[in-house]
């Protein structure tokens, strides 16, 4: 057991920190960090992460022919955890940055990775996940968007909800039913200016500008739009949500926002309350149990051993979030009204942290019955 | 960062499994008892150097948590995390053994008296260390599953020795805060084994109770305490932080209420009763949940560290 950073991760550590300090705007915490699907954090990100590139920090772990660094797993988090410090000012990049980009170098073709990685690793482009359909959300396979053939490629119909940065994103990693079996599924890479694509934001709990609608009528998209075989999309998206869920270090954030929770406290004269004291102790100790799993999980993705541990972890750090979120809302309810307005970035993001990506009910499935070996449930 | 043990972890890990392994059920005579204080656990710990991990050169806190871990898996009772882990923080010399860890009123039952040979007494402002003489121990009766004990007159502090001031306090809190979040993590992931078998075995409504989400779940939710503490632990005795200590404590004790009523309820009306094995671990941490001021104390401390006073 070796829990130290090394010398070489401090020292990347201090550089990614030291990258984001120098280049965000000295008005970032009052102008820009909202939230990451709001539109100032958007479009500052389309101007952070081609930078991040630049500076070799988008995309280290991916290999150098790809146009990383060679890294490893840890550079990411480390980077992760630096830029959740600043309420993540990469915007929606993780998902072509953590799993998108993934997925083709294993799946895609090589005109597909000529045309994608190059473009995620110099940071020029967003991209959505078009996988949840109103019917299809937990039971991903129940979704109905179909890809008829045509004679140069596919015709797309349906609708896909809920899909972040919609409204913003250049590309869409789209879902979408090619055979008659349940699990004829097929991924295609989809353009957003495609004709026929109609996206609606509409408002919800979590940050504005985040949820939206995506209409597809009669959107064609050649052949080279797919990926993968045609039908067999299940691999690919297994593939990819291994990759999608242990993204986000949740904890640090946590932990930061305490800080700021605390820091209003203590101004407001109610932070010697040995009640508020113990309440915010004791979420450390989830938090920090949170933060140990998920190395482990990297430590795993190194090994490459298969566990139930990112499921452990994902929950680890759900519980710690939510008892955060009850903290805001009895010691510092005016969070939500007008107060400060990152601890309401960190509560209103939260809000989905047990629904999207996976379902707070399906991790524990996936605990009890993958690493308990209980049987399937009732 | 290196999240797993080291050949020689895994090695002392082997050894130790291979004791404990045959240590798994208490004697047919002592089933039905409150606990089991396994004599011959505790010799053959004893032998086998294993209480001595933390001063083999070449082992630490790290090796003495992972043997109090291993140890506590057993449904017997074995005295470790003091001698093994706390005491050797305090002083260089081995002292005898069993020890009891003592805090506040000594009028009140603690674990391990009626076996103990010496007393390690938090005594606010010092810690100090005196012989028991078990001619004035009366044993007491007691669900928690460790020997309990209390002294009829109390002892005269006055002849004990001071081992240090409030450093040795500190250090005290912070080594007993590992060892009982490492006892925690030990008993945890075996009470969590043994229900889980047993939900595989319970046939009800022409089904196993397994098969039920709604004892997946809470079991999912218990798989995965166990799974966080037993890091938290690692780090903690690894670091040998403060910090790190009250984490782990605090972690342990928070969730302990839920583990005991969700590992219980699902052996229905048998997990009452003696002749389940379940209590001798669930009585541990229910006896441990009080331990160096609980998890509220450990909250206090930790936010005296990340936040210092309220100004
Ligand atoms: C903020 C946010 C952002 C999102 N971003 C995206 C995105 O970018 N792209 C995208 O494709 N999707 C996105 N999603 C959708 C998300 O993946 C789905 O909401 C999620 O998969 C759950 O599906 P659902 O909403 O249909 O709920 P349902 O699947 O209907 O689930 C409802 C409840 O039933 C429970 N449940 C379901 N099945 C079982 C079972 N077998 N046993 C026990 N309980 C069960 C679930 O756990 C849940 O609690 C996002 C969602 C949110 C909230």
């Amino acid at each position: 057991m070796e829990f130290a950073w090394s010398n070489e991760q401090d020292a990347y550590r201090r550089r990614v920190s030291s990258f984001i300090e120098r280049t965000l705007p000295k008005d970032w915490w009052t102008n820009y960090a909202h939230g990451i699907g709001t539109d100032a954090q958007l479009f500052y990100s389309k101007i952070f992460c081609p930078a991040l590139a630049e500076e070799g920090l988008l995309v280290p772990q991916w290999p150098k022919e790809y146009g990383g660094a060679d890294g490893n797993p840890w550079q990411q988090f480390i980077l992760a955890e630096e830029m959740w410090s600043w309420n993540e000012p990469r915007g929606g990049q993780y998902m072509g940055v953590n799993w998108i980009g993934p997925a083709l170098m294993r799946y895609g073709t090589q005109a597909q990775k000529d045309e994608h990685l190059t473009r995620i690793a110099s940071g020029n482009v967003t991209w959505s996940q078009g996988f949840s359909e109103p019917q299809a959300g937990t039971d991903l396979a129940a979704l109905k968007t179909r890809a008829e053939r045509t004679n140069s490629g596919f015709k797309i119909n349906g609708m896909k909800i809920w899909t972040s940065y919609a409204r913003r994103a250049d590309w869409i990693f789209l879902l979408a039913r090619t055979g008659p079996e349940r699990k004829s599924i097929s991924c295609f890479l989809v353009p957003m200016t495609s004709p026929g694509i109609k996206v609606v934001p509409f408002p919800g709990l979590v940050e504005e500008g985040h949820l939206n609608e995506v209409y597809f009528d009669d959107v064609e998209v050649p052949e080279s739009a797919l990926v993968g075989e045609e039908s067999k999309g299940w691999d690919v998206i297994r593939h990819a949500l291994n990759y999608e869920r242990v993204g986000l270090p949740r904890y640090h954030w946590a932990r930061r926002t305490l800080d700021t929770a605390v820091a209003q406290l203590k101004k407001e004269g109610r932070f010697s309350d040995p009640i508020v004291r113990a309440a915010a102790g004791r979420i450390v100790a989830k938090c920090e149990a949170a933060r140990l799993l998920t190395y482990l999980v990297v430590h795993q993705r190194i090994t490459g051993e298969d566990t139930v541990d990112p499921n452990v972890q994902r929950l680890t750090a759900a519980e710690a979030c939510l008892d955060l979120m009850s903290f805001l809302m009895e010691y510092t309810p005016d969070c939500l009204a007008g107060g400060d307005p990152m601890l309401e970035n960190f509560y209103r993001s939260q809000i989905a942290a047990t629904i999207a990506a996976g379902t707070y009910e399906l991790q524990l499935d996936l605990i009890a019955q993958r690493g308990l070996g209980l049987p399937r449930g009732h | 960062m290196h999240l797993d043990f080291t050949e020689d972890q895994k090695a002392l890990l082997a050894s130790l499994e291979a004791i404990v392994e045959d240590h798994l059920a208490p004697p047919t005579e002592d089933r039905r008892g409150r606990y089991h204080y396994s004599q011959s656990l505790d010799a053959k710990l004893v032998s086998n150097g294993f209480l001595d991990a933390i001063r083999t050169p070449g082992m630490g806190a790290v090796e003495a948590a992972m043997v109090i871990e291993e140890v506590s898996r057993s449904p017997s009772v074995v005295e470790v995390s003091a001698s093994a882990l706390v005491a050797p923080h305090l002083l260089d010399e081995a002292l005898p053994r069993p020890i009891v860890l003592a805090s506040g009123d000594l009028s009140k039952a603690q674990r391990f008296l009626p076996v103990a040979k010496t007393v390690i007494y938090n005594a606010g402002d010092k810690v100090l260390v005196f012989a028991v003489d078990q001619a004035n121990v009366e044993t007491i009766d007691s669900i928690y599953a460790y020997p309990m004990g209390r002294f009829k007159t109390l002892p005269n502090l006055a002849s004990a020795r001071v081992i240090g001031g409030p450093d040795a306090v500190a250090k005290l809190h912070q080594w007993w805060r590992v060892a009982l979040a490492a006892e925690c993590a030990g008993a945890m992931k075996s009470a969590v084994d043994f229900v889980v078998d047993y939900t595989k075995q319970r046939k009800l409504f022409n089904t196993t109770i397994a098969s039920f989400q709604a004892v997946q779940h809470r079991l999912a939710h218990a798989h995965r305490i166990a799974r966080g503490l037993h890091f938290l632990v690692m780090k903690a005795a690894w670091s040998g932080d403060a910090f790190d200590a009250n984490q782990a404590a605090s972690f342990a004790q928070q969730h302990i209420q839920q583990l005991v009523f969700d590992l219980h309820q699902f052996n229905g009306g048998m997990g009452v009763t003696n002749e389940n094995l379940l209590h001798f671990w669930t009585y541990r941490f229910r006896a441990l949940q009080p331990e160096v001021g609980g998890a509220n104390a450990a909250a206090l401390e930790t936010a005296d560290l990340l936040w210092g006073s309220a100004a």
